[in-house]
Order: structure tokens, then C-alpha cells, then sequence
């Protein structure tokens, strides 16, 4: 089974080091992401990367519509790799969905994780009562059936605001990695993560985490972070980043490995 | 059973199927019996350019030659051959089972490929139309060479065979199909759109023809009763469910729901045939409403009951939301009552009745756990976070009609002809490898690249493109040539075409080398240009890569090579030391003109301008380390240069070649040795230096050092030992480091001066590369330094780190303007705090002589002069900064920001007295006078803060940690650099430090800058004011001049590059104002003070022309 997830999810171990760092993307990318983040880490940290599921980089085949309707799935593919490499604790970096899934495994396998950093993170995108996650239910309606009207419009529109527009390299990067996806899937796990509403178990988490957020992002409103500091149960930081763009990993690498570096060490 | 080969061949592209083919001439002419892995391996070896030989080339180990392993591979798989049985000849020998089941193998791999998609649907489409015509069956997947070859190694026989010939069939199968590349590029992967339209699963072939050939079925159809929340509490009901988060009473109520229609495929399959019993009801009763104990009592004797009589495995008893549990008006100890029958009912019926139930949050469950903490052990609960509702999942899957949209996603389909972005295709098609010869690659992908240059109408079309053309494709014309060479994997014609057209195109570009080298150079001049030009972008690797075409390699690295020090010459660059060259005849070579790729090569940078004949010295040579440079130099009156060198010279030289050959004798040397088959190398100097520009010969000392010290007048000593440095290694030709010639230049600059480091390496740039354009300008330090708004200093350049480094590591950055300018000076500001990718890159530029971006591709920095700038001053020199105290330190005046001045108005303190004649005087606090009560809140604020720059340090210190403190002097300043390290404290920045020391080590010189003396400026700026107030307002009056406006005047005065700036905007600007301020005031008294201050408004950002500092100054 171990190897299987292995080579399903690509997962690949680079860098040495005492301590072991598990680096997961988020939708619309693949373990790419983290190219230009990675020679910060791997001279100290034994780094683990995979793609997840729906990435464009894995066999589809691999992808259950049925099993990944829910994020559980993916937390199982998760502590599968950890499993499977024999990590008995590490430092977790996951973007987006994968903090969504960080956070799911820890409240898990607390023991398995010293740190969560949680980067775009987001216990919930729509909106409620209350809570402000960013999208209105009728407006994340549009943008599903934006996707399946021209999936390929939909990235080419949906990349620039993502990673914000003035980066076309990395813009470029991520459409690339957007459209890897067969759209389907996109779409599926898409919905999956809006479906998701983590607020009600933040409190379980007692590992610490430090929420990264950059200043503007499409996604995530700044209000969020402070949300899932004050309720996350660890102990908790926010680190707010001068830049904008829900990928700062791509969009300002050179930032986001420094800010990143300080919040693992802390 | 062995299959017939003709089955076997319709799995195959007819490329993989040309390979089978002579697979089975092979076995047939040996007399197998059937067809093996072996006998299509010895096929593929035997082809000339096959992507197996390819790749065995670039996997083979260093230990062995290559023509020894490759003989040995030959034999290897000649001896297993021969060990076969051989049988009566058959005609067709019928296809292994082991070599079918590697077809198989390798088409579902195919499959797997999402590069292949494309390939594989084009295919499929063509074959559709096929279909259509001649109504035949439903296309197979056809295997491309590569992965067949790829399925091929995986048979055991086969790398036992590799093995024997010192292979390891694993490298060369990466070597094939090099490692997924998104995990080594973010460049690797296509671009280009995958084919969505098959699921790979799919193999009902008659769905997907039914719409249209390219039918996509969704797996929605799979879903039955799919609530994958109910499947996970299935799953841990080993436990008592806990049920927590938004959704979880919904997911409680679909779970029970299910479990009494009794759905299949829900639970375990030993638990299934649960039933559910509700006590939720009951217990909300007892412990909200009060109702009686017996009631609830007999419920759970009831429940016991059913527990009892369960035919199926248990029971799960549903207490429901713990909401009602904790919320107000609930009884505690009713609550705990009920806690403790519910455990004791559980242990009651211990593997036969389940708790389930929900809470909304965390909180709930954790207000629940203040009174029985031990719950979750009496209970023997498992926690089980619900993230999503299964209302929402079924949205989903209400959906699939409209996901059906999908299927004719017409505009999704690209046909060849939209393949337009050769760039994309070739990401696809070309991946990337570790273990390929990086430079090669680099060499080929700009090969390719300066084709599609060409395509985009560059200005070089004239002399390029036709030849191209013609050379390469008389037909399709560039664009199409591209196109097809770029995307050919997915064209049928698979790898080994691909190498085949790259490696004609390497032949043609030879050819066209060696004919333009006899045309006039400025054609090579721009088709090199483009070809670096291009160099610089991504780099894409080919699979391609056989042995037989090293010899074109090396005259691809000759074009390569070339376009550096083309583009040198059309740049008229002065100093170049171009002249130096190596020089030897080689006779092997005809191609005497070629120049000095084999240095390049080998990591030995070397100049050469193009007018002077180069041969190629033979490798055995070069890499030896006697290879020392012999110059004279013939150009323009240097002499004294090199003159005065000459010893240094002789002591360096190949001792082959005699000193007294060296003068005057030059040019029948060139023409001997050419001649001449000894393996000599001697270095000559071009005939025709490029004239110099200017007046600027870096070579010589003096003139730099003046020209440096017309420009940053005060740091007379660092100027001299920099010209120094300077001048030495650019007539000796650079440095001899490792028995390699190398043109870059290494300085640091230590200490204090931000200023003049940088408006000397400016000036560095304007003198030796005649272009202050020729500066590369980076602070390392800037990702540490919080918004700095409005500095006085940030305007001079747009060093925003957002505007360089968005999307880019600062060593891509530097790398990306490295290719772009070859030859410059690269200002690395604050290089103590360099980041971990660039402290590599510099450490290995300085070591090597080239800059790895990080991706590991190296770009020359041959003609580039580093200036490392820290404000540290760790290695100690004899230029030991004394402890001065100054009243201006430069961190206070760095801090200064760009601000609206104005004047105030006040009557004259009695204890103000007149100094020495002097009306003006600077002033910290509000103390010293009375200022006129209007203005006096704002003044106070100001002066506020001007004494909080100066006094309340540590509060400074603390509250700018991230980058300079700027309001401390410079000596707290070093101990607080390191502090602030220290803070950032994790085995990295210790390790920087390290670095940075032997980073300092190995430059050519460590130049101390003093610091600026911004007293003596202050005094002369003041005097000059002085000079103006008692001219102007008489000698009554007094000025005082806030400490922060002072600072504001200095650092304007320390930007600006015209001495006389400063004068005038005193007398433009500050005089007209006191001009107006006296005509407003004088009425009022005879003796009064102005006070010119700094407002908290900005200055406008427009600023005189060459001082920032405001235009005009408000009058209160």
C-alpha cells in the first residue's frame, strides 16, 4: 500500500536533515509549486513532496469521485506518505486545500506534527452568518459553471487574479498546473473545498500553527486569519505577508521561504 | 503463446512498429523461434540514432569509455543472443510472451502519461476517421517508441544484459524518460492543453465512439448511494462515534437514515445489519424539560431489550446533538446521571451496542468535557471531524447533467495546426535530466529558441533567416520546421525522428557556422546575438543525445560561445581583455577559425575577439595546467601596462614558448603556428583592440582613480585601492585562479557609506562599461526590510523589491540581467544578508566563474565586476574606524524621510544667544525656544520625534529588528546586525555568517569605506545658511533649524551627484522662503527666531532637479 501512494502520488524526498518538512500544494497546482521554495529547506530539512490526488500529475485513474468527496480522503493520503516514510514527526506547510487537510490530520495524528503553517488557508469560503469566508453561495455557483462552460477561459482568467497579475511567470506557472487538471476533477474538488466547513473542529487542533496570509488575496479575506487564530486550539501566529496573491510560494518566493524559514524556527 | 507479429504490431506507432519489425529480421535471421525483448533491444542498438542508444550515451557510467561500454553492451547482447535455442528459420518468428507482455505494459503506462494524451487522442481521431470510412474497428492505443523502449528494459532478461555491460537499466530509463519533470522544472510540463476526453479507465470503446468518437464518461454514474461521511463513521464504529463540525448532525441523521433503509455497502461488512435506536428525545426531555427518571429509565431498559434481541451485530444508540446537553437550563446532574447510565449500558453490552451522536463545534464538545473529562474514556469515544454535508455532495451529483457539458468541449480539442507555441510543445515533449550534460542541452535549446527568434520577424531576418531556411526546410519555411521539430512526439513520427531533426539541424547549423565565419563577421554577429538572446529563457533539454554528434556538440558550443564575445565586440566594450587568447594548431582540426568553444567547454572562461584566428587546442592541453597565458600587447599605446606586467607575464608562461618570441613577431607567429602542428599555445593580443571609449583606460590606474574620485570625491582611499585592483587585473588579463583566466572581478566593500558604495560602483559602471545602464543593482537585504516608506532614499532607483523580485528568487533576477548584460557591474547591496540559493550561486560564481541560476544553469560572468556591499565590518584592516561620537550618524540620517518643510515663527528665547556671529543653530527639542503658541503643538511633535531619534534608542532597537536600525550609531548598529541575526536564529544564519567570512575570503579585494562625515557637512550646509539669514534678515534674527530638517538637508546633500546642488537649492529655494517669512514677520519684532522645520505632510514627488528636497517651503 505504501509504495503504491508513493509512486501514485509521486512523492519524493529531498534535502537532509534532522527534521522532516512535508510540503503540500494546493488545488491548481502540483509539488512544482514549491520549486523555487525548496533550496531555502533542503539543506536542513529532510523535505517530503507529493502531489495530491487531483493534481494533473497523477494517473486520474487514482481519482475516486466518490472516496474524495470529502476531505478526509485526502488526510488519508496524507498520513498514508507520512506513514509510508516512516515519518514519526515533521513540520507541515500546507497551501489552501492542504491546510484545510493539515489542519484535519492533525486534530488525527496530533502527535505526528510539530507545526502546522498553514499558507491561504481558509476553514470555510463561503460565507455564513457571522463569518465572512469570501464568497457569497450564488457567486461560487457562477464560477462553477464558469468552469464548466470553458474550462480553459476559466484559468485563463482565473490564474492572473489568483496569483495576482503583474507576475506573468508565475502566472504562467500556475495556468499550467490549472489546466493539468482534467476539469472535471478541478471542478469536483472545488466544490468539495467549498462544501467544506472545518469551524467547527478548529478547537481540536492542538498543534501549533502559524496562519501565512498575504496582504490581498482572492480568496481568503484577511479577517479569516485572525479566525482561525483565535480558533484554532494550539498555539497559534498569524504572519501576514507584504505581498499579495493566494500563491505566494510562487508569486514571491524569495518572501515566503524567509518568512517561513522564521516560522518553523519560532 | 506467442502472438503473431502482426497483432503485435497494430498496438505499435509505426515507429515502435519499424522497431519491431527489425526486431524480428533479427530473430529471424539468428533462426529463433520467436521474438524476444533481446532481439528488440539488439534492433534499437543497432539503429543509428536511437532513443535507446540516446540514452544509454548519457546513462553510461564515467568509469569506462564509451565506445569500450558500448562495444561491450553489443557483445553482451550478442552472447545472450547466441545462447538462445535456435530452431528451423521461421519466416515471421511470432512475438514473445515476455516482449508482448512489455507492449501491454508499455500501453498502459501510455495511458498513464498525461503527456501522451494528446498524442494518443490526435491518433485516436485520425484513426476515427478511418473508422468512419472504412468501418473498422475501435482504435487501439498505439504505443510510442518511447515507452515501448521504456517496457522493454523493465524485462529481466534485458537489464541483466545492461547489467553485464556496466548499465544500470534504471539510469537509462530515466535517461529516457528523465524523472516526472514537474519535480525538477516548473518549466518541465506542457503548457499545452491535455486531452481531457479519455478516461483512461475507459475501455468501453463503444461509449466513447457513441459521442463522437470522444466520448468521456463520468464516473458519476459509480455513485449509488455514495455518502462518504456515512462511509467513514461505517468505518470507526469499532468506537463510539463522536460526530463534530457543521455538517455532523446531518451527517448523524443521513448515517441513521441509512442504516434503517438498510443500505448495503455502507458498513463494514462484519457490522452490517445494524439497527438504530434513538434516545435523543428522551434524553432532552429528562435533562431540559425535567421530565421523570423512570421514563428514562425504562427507554434505556427498552433499549437494552432490543440490544438483547438483535438478530443482526448491535445496535447503535443515537443520543443525537450534544448541543442539548450543554446549552442553558440543562440540569447537571441529570446530565451526569444520564452519562453514567449510558456507560454503564455500554459496558453492558460491550460489542453489541454503539453511541453515536453529534456536535456542532468544538466548543459544544469541549463545554461537555468541563464536566466529565473523562468522557471520551467512559465512553470510549472517537472523535470524527465532519467537514462537509452530504446535502452539498449530492448537489454534486445533481449536476452530472450539467457536466455533460464537458463532453463536446469543442474548443478543446487542438488539432495540429493550433499547436502554435512551440515553447509549450517543446516543455511537453523534451524533459528534463540530471544526468544529461547540461551545457549540451543549453546549447541545443538555444539553438532552438534563436529559431523561433527568427521566426518573430527579428531584425536579423536578413542575413539569417533565408539561410535557415533553406538549410533546414525548403518546403514549410521556419515556423513550420519549428513546429514540426518541436512537437514531433506528438506527431507520429515519435523520439527518434526528433533526434534525427535535431541533430540535422545540428549539422546545418554547423555548416552554416563554418559558412558565415567566411562571410563578413557582423553576420555572425547578429545570428549569435539572437542566439544568446535567447539563451536566456528557459532552458528546455532534449532527449536527444548520441554519441556520434559530440563532434557537432562541440561546434554548437562554439556558436555558443561566440555569442558572448560577439556580443562583447558590438558592444565596443573598452577595456576588454579580449585581447588575450588562447592559440594553438591543432591539426586534427580543419576548422581553424573555430574559436575557443573547447574552454567554455571546460569551465575555463576565455575571451577571444572575433577577428583574430582561433584554433582549437587539443583538449589534453587545456585541461593541463601549463596552459599560461603569453601577452603582448600591440593596441594602443598601453604600454605601460603591460610593460609593467611583463615580469608578472613571463613568470606565468608556457614555458614552451620562449619569452623572445614575444615582441613584434606576432603576426608571423599566427601564421606559423597555424601552420604549425606543435602543440603550443601561446596568447596574442588582438591586432586591432576595439577602440576605447572614452577617455578611460581602465588599464590605467590613475585615470580610473581620477575619474572615480570626480565622482565619490570623499572616499579618496577605498577609490584608490579599488582603481588599483581594477586596473592590475584588467591588464593582466584577469585573474589566475586556479590555472584558469577569468574576467570577473570581486570586490567588496566593507563599512559605512551606502551612498558612496553605491555611486561608486555606479561610476564603475559608467567608466568601465560606458554606460551607467551597465549597473546591476540588487539588495540582498531587501526582503528583509519592511515597507520603508518615503525614504529620501528610495526614490534614486526602483529598488522595490515587489517591482524585481515578484515571482522570481533574487538569483534568478541576477541571473536573468546576468544574460542580459554580460558585461557590467553587479552591486550586491547588504550581501551578509543573502538568502541560501544566492549565497550558493555567489559562492559557486566566485569559485567557478559562473552563475547557476536555480536551475542550475550557468551563465558566464566573465565580464562582470562584483561589488559586494555589507555594512559589516568583520575583517579588520588597518583602516580601524576610531570612535568618533557625531552628531550626525549616518544610520539617522538614512532614516530621513522625504517631508514638506516649513517655516514657524517665534520671539526670541532670553537665554538664546548669538554664537561666534552664528544666527543659526540647530535645535533638539522644544525647549530652547518659544515658539508662537499656534504653531506649538505641531512643533512639539516634531521636535518629539527628533529627540526620539536621538535618545530613546533601545526602543529603536527593538522596534527594527528587521532590517537597519537606522537610528542608532554605527557601532550599535554591527552588534545589533548580528543580534538581529542571532533572533533569526536557526542553524542557517549561523551557517551565513560563515559563509559571508569565506565569501570575503576568496574576493580580489576587500575596500574599507570610511564613513561620511556628515558633521563637517552639516557645519558647511549651516555656515552657508548663516551666511544667507544674516545677509538677508539682518543680525537680529535667529534661525533655528530643527534637527530632522538638518538630517533631511544632509541626506539630499549626500544624494546628490552635483556639488553645487546644495548651494543652489539653499539660495533658490530656502532664501526665497526666508525672503517671504521676513517681509510677514518684520513688523512683529525686530528680534525674532524662524524655525524651519519638517512637517509630518510629505514633500510632492516631483524634486528639483537634482537635490530631494522640496521645492518650496511652507510659511506658517
Amino acid at each position: 500500500m505504501g509504495n503504491i501512494i508513493l509512486e501514485a502520488l509521486n512523492v519524493r524526498v529531498v534535502g537532509s536533515g534532522e527534521r522532516t518538512l512535508v510540503l503540500a500544494h494546493g488545488i491548481g497546482t502540483d509539488q512544482s509549486v514549491w520549486q523555487r521554495i525548496l533550496p531555502y529547506f533542503t539543506p536542513s530539512y529532510r523535505v517530503i513532496l507529493y502531489d495530491l490526488v487531483c493534481a494533473g500529475s497523477v494517473n486520474p485513474d487514482y481519482f475516486d469521485f466518490r472516496r474524495y468527496s470529502t476531505l478526509d480522503a485526502f488526510v488519508d493520503d496524507l498520513l498514508a506518505i507520512v506513514d509510508a516514510l516512516n515519518v514519526d514527526r515533521c513540520f507541515y506547510v500546507g497551501h489552501s486545500v492542504s491546510a484545510m487537510t493539515g489542519i484535519l490530520a492533525a486534530i488525527r495524528r496530533p502527535e505526528l506534527f510539530s507545526k502546522l503553517v498553514l499558507v491561504g488557508a481558509s476553514p470555510r469560503f463561503l460565507n455564513d452568518k457571522d463569518y465572512h469566508g469570501g464568497f457569497e453561495h450564488g457567486e461560487i455557483e457562477k464560477v462553477f459553471s464558469a468552469m464548466e462552460a470553458n474550462y480553459e477561459a476559466w484559468v485563463s482568467g482565473f490564474a492572473p487574479l489568483a496569483v495576482g497579475a503583474d507576475v506573468p511567470a508565475a502566472v504562467r506557472e500556475f495556468s499550467r498546473t490549472l489546466f493539468n487538471m482534467r476539469p472535471d476533477i478541478t471542478l469536483f474538488v472545488s466544490r468539495t473545498v467549498f462544501n467544506s466547513d472545518l469551524r467547527g473542529v478548529l478547537g481540536l487542533v492542538k498543534v501549533p500553527c502559524c496562519v501565512m496570509q498575504t496582504a490581498r488575496d482572492v480568496s481568503v479575506p484577511a479577517s479569516v486569519a485572525g479566525y482561525l487564530r483565535d480558533h484554532l486550539g494550539g498555539r497559534n501566529t498569524v504572519e501576514m505577508l507584504e505581498t499579495e496573491g493566494h500563491l505566494p510560494h510562487l508569486s514571491a518566493p524569495a518572501l515566503f521561504a524567509q518568512k517561513l524559514r522564521r516560522a518553523l524556527a519560532r | 503463446m506467442p502472438t503473431p507479429v502482426s497483432a503485435a504490431r497494430q498496438c505499435l506507432t509505426e515507429e515502435a512498429a519499424r522497431a519491431l519489425d527489425d526486431a524480428v529480421a533479427v530473430a529471424r535471421r539468428r533462426g529463433h523461434a520467436q521474438t524476444t525483448s533481446l532481439h528488440a533491444v539488439s534492433a534499437l542498438l543497432a539503429l543509428p540514432s536511437s532513443a535507446l542508444r540516446d540514452a544509454c550515451a548519457r546513462a553510461r557510467s564515467s568509469a569506462y569509455a564509451p565506445r569500450l561500454q558500448f562495444r561491450a553492451l553489443e557483445l553482451s547482447v550478442g552472447v545472450s543472443l547466441d545462447r538462445l535455442p535456435s530452431s528451423k528459420t521461421v519466416d515471421e518468428p511470432p512475438v514473445s510472451n515476455s516482449l508482448m507482455a512489455a507492449i501491454k505494459r508499455s500501453q498502459a503506462n501510455q495511458r498513464r502519461h498525461p503527456g501522451s494524451f494528446h498524442f494518443h487522442q490526435i491518433h485516436a481521431q485520425q484513426n476515427l476517421n478511418a473508422a468512419v470510412a472504412a468501418n473498422q474497428t475501435a482504435p487501439v492505443l498505439r504505443v510510442e517508441m518511447k515507452h515501448f523502449v521504456l517496457s522493454i528494459l523493465d524485462d529481466p532478461i534485458v537489464s541483466r544484459v545492461f547489467g553485464e555491460a556496466g548499465f544500470r537499466s534504471c539510469d537509462i530509463k530515466l535517461a529516457i524518460l528523465h524523472p516526472p519533470v514537474r519535480q525538477v522544472s516548473p518549466f518541465a510540463r506542457a503548457r499545452c492543453p491535455p486531452v481531457f476526453f479519455f478516461n483512461p479507465a475507459d475501455s468501453d470503446s463503444t461509449a466513447r465512439r457513441s459521442s463522437g468518437g470522444l466520448g468521456f464518461s463520468f464516473p458519476f454514474s459509480r455513485h449509488d448511494d455514495g455518502d462518504e461521511n456515512s462511509r467513514r463513521i461505517g468505518e470507526v464504529l469499532a468506537r463510539n462515534p463522536l460526530l463534530i463540525g457543521v455538517c455532523a448532525s446531518e451527517a448523524l441523521k443521513s448515517f441513521t437514515e441509512g442504516l434503517q433503509s438498510g443500505k448495503a455497502g455502507l458498513l463494514p461488512s462484519e457490522i452490517s445489519g445494524l439497527s438504530v435506536a434513538h434516545i435523543e428525545k428522551d434524553v432532552s426531555e429528562f435533562v431540559v424539560k425535567g421530565g421523570s427518571e423512570e421514563q428514562l429509565d425504562s427507554r434505556f431498559k427498552e433499549v437494552s431489550r432490543v440490544v438483547e434481541q438483535s438478530s443482526g451485530s448491535g445496535v447503535v444508540l443515537n443520543f443525537g446533538e450534544l448541543k442539548s446537553w450543554v446549552g442553558n437550563g440543562v440540569l447537571g446532574d441529570r446530565v451526569s446521571s444520564v452519562v453514567s447510565k449510558l456507560k454503564s449500558l455500554l459496558e453492558l453490552h460491550s460489542g453489541k451496542l454503539w453511541l453515536i451522536g453529534a456536535a456542532g463545534s468544538d466548543d459544544v464538545y469541549m463545554k461537555f468535557l468541563g464536566p466529565f473529562p473523562s468522557i471520551e474514556k467512559d465512553w470510549d469515544l472517537h472523535l470524527l471531524p465532519i467537514t462537509s454535508s452530504k446535502s452539498s455532495t449530492e448537489g454534486i451529483y445533481s449536476k452530472s447533467s450539467l457536466m455533460g457539458s464537458f463532453v463536446p468541449f469543442g474548443g478543446f480539442c487542438p488539432t495540429p495546426s493550433e499547436l502554435k507555441n512551440p515553447f509549450s510543445s517543446t516543455n511537453q515533449c523534451f524533459t528534463r535530466c540530471h544526468a544529461c550534460t547540461e551545457k549540451y542541452e543549453q546549447e541545443v535549446a538555444s539553438i532552438l529558441k534563436a529559431g523561433s527568434a527568427l521566426s518573430i520577424a527579428s531584425p536579423y531576418s536578413e542575413n539569417f533567416p533565408s539561410l535557415l531556411m533553406t538549410e533546414l526546410d525548403t518546403g514549410k519555411g521556419v515556423d513550420a520546421t519549428k513546429n514540426v521539430l518541436l512537437n514531433s512526439v506528438q506527431t507520429k513520427d515519435g523520439g527518434t525522428a526528433l533526434n534525427t531533426r535535431i541533430l540535422g539541424l545540428q549539422r546545418k547549423w554547423n555548416e552554416i557556422c563554418q559558412r558565415l565565419r567566411h562571410t563578413q563577421s557582423c553576420h555572425k554577429l547578429d545570428i549569435f546575438q539572437a542566439g544568446s538572446k535567447v539563451a536566456s529563457a528557459e532552458g528546455i533539454q532534449v532527449v536527444a543525445h548520441t554519441k556520434e554528434s559530440s563532434r557537432e556538440d562541440s561546434y554548437l558550443n562554439d556558436t555558443q560561445s561566440y555569442s558572448g564575445t560577439a556580443s562583447n565586440f558590438q558592444k565596443n566594450f573598452p577595456s576588454n581583455e579580449s585581447s588575450f587568447m588562447a592559440m594553438a594548431a591543432s591539426p586534427s582540426e580543419k576548422l581553424v577559425k573555430v574559436s575557443e568553444s573547447r574552454q567554455i567547454e571546460k569551465g575555463k572562461p576565455c575571451l577571444s575577439p572575433h577577428h583574430v584566428h582561433n584554433i582549437d587546442p587539443p583538449p589534453d592541453r587545456i585541461s593541463s595546467s601549463s596552459m599560461a597565458p603569453v601577452t603582448t600587447d600591440l593596441g594602443l599605446g598601453t604600454i605601460y601596462a603591460s610593460s609593467s606586467k611583463e615580469p608578472q607575464y613571463m613568470k606565468l608562461q608556457d614555458h614552451k614558448v620562449g619569452p623572445e618570441r614575444l615582441p613584434g613577431t606576432y603576426s608571423s607567429e599566427i601564421n606559423a603556428r597555424t601552420a604549425n602542428t606543435s602543440h603550443q599555445i601561446i596568447q596574442s593580443s588582438s591586432r586591432t583592440t576595439p577602440d576605447f571609449k572614452g577617455q578611460f583606460d581602465p588599464r590605467d590606474f590613475k585615470s580610473l582613480q581620477r575619474a572615480l574620485i570626480g565622482k565619490v570625491g570623499w572616499q579618496e582611499e577605498a577609490i584608490s585601492a579599488i582603481s588599483q585592483v581594477i586596473s592590475y587585473s584588467r591588464s593582466s588579463g584577469g585573474r589566475h585562479r586556479r590555472s584558469s583566466l577569468r574576467g570577473d572581478i570581486w570586490l567588496t566593500f566593507l563599512g559605512p557609506d551606502k551612498v558612496g558604495k553605491k555611486r561608486i560602483a555606479l561610476a564603475l559602471a559608467e567608466i568601465l562599461y560606458g554606460s551607467r545602464k551597465s549597473l546591476i543593482s540588487v539588495d540582498l537585504g531587501s526582503q528583509y526590510r519592511y515597507c520603508e516608506t518615503n525614504s529620501i532614499f528610495d526614490h534614486e532607483e526602483v529598488d522595490d523589491y515587489d517591482l524585481k523580485f515578484r515571482g522570481k528568487t533574487v538569483v534568478d533576477y541576477l541571473a536573468g540581467e546576468l544574460s542580459r548584460k554580460p558585461h557590467s557591474v553587479v552591486f550586491l547591496e547588504n550581501v551578509d544578508k543573502a538568502d541560501l540559493p544566492a549565497q550558493i550561486s555567489l559562492s559557486q560564481a566566485i569559485r567557478t566563474g559562473k552563475f547557476p541560476d536555480s536551475r542550475g544553469r550557468e551563465i558566464s560572468i566573465n565580464d562582470i565586476l562584483f561589488v559586494a556591499a555589507t555594512t559589516i565590518m568583520k575583517v579588520k584592516t588597518s583602516h580601524h574606524q576610531e570612535k568618533v561620537s557625531v552628531s550626525f550618524s549616518e544610520e539617522a540620517i538614512l532614516a530621513a524621510k522625504r517631508r514638506q518643510m516649513q517655516i514657524l515663527f517665534g520671539s526670541v528665547a532670553s537665554n538664546a544667544s548669538h554664537k561666534q556671529g552664528m544666527n543659526v543653530r540647530v535645535t533638539h527639542n522644544e525647549g530652547t525656544s518659544n515658539l508662537s503658541s499656534i504653531h506649538k503643538r505641531k512643533l512639539i511633535d516634531s521636535s518629539d520625534s527628533a529627540e526620539k531619534c536621538l535618545e530613546s534608542k533601545e526602543r529603536a532597537q527593538k522596534a527594527s529588528r528587521s532590517y537597519l536600525d537606522l537610528n542608532v550609531p554605527v557601532e550599535e548598529i554591527e552588534g545589533e546586525c548580528i543580534d538581529g541575526e542571532e533572533y533569526d536564529s536557526d542553524s542557517i544564519s549561523e551557517s551565513s555568517e560563515a559563509w559571508l567570512e569565506d565569501f570575503l575570503n576568496q574576493v580580489d579585494e576587500k575596500v574599507v569605506l570610511k564613513p561620511f562625515d556628515f558633521d563637517a557637512l552639516s557645519a558647511k550646509i549651516i555656515e552657508e545658511i548663516n551666511e544667507n539669514v544674516k545677509k538677508m534678515l539682518g543680525p537680529e534674527v535667529m534661525l533655528e533649524i530643527d534637527y530632522k530638517a538638518v538630517v533631511q538637508i544632509l541626506a539630499a546633500a549626500w544624494l546628490s551627484e552635483e556639488k553645487k546642488a546644495m548651494e543652489d537649492w539653499v539660495e533658490q529655494v530656502l532664501c526665497k522662503s526666508f525672503a517671504e517669512a521676513h517681509k510677514k514677520y518684520k513688523d512683529v519684532s525686530s528680534r525674532y527666531v524662524i524655525r524651519l522645520v519638517v512637517s509630518e505632510q510629505l514633500a510632492a514627488r516631483e524634486q528639483t532637479s537634482c537635490v530631494c528636497l522640496p521645492t518650496r517651503i511652507n510659511l506658517n
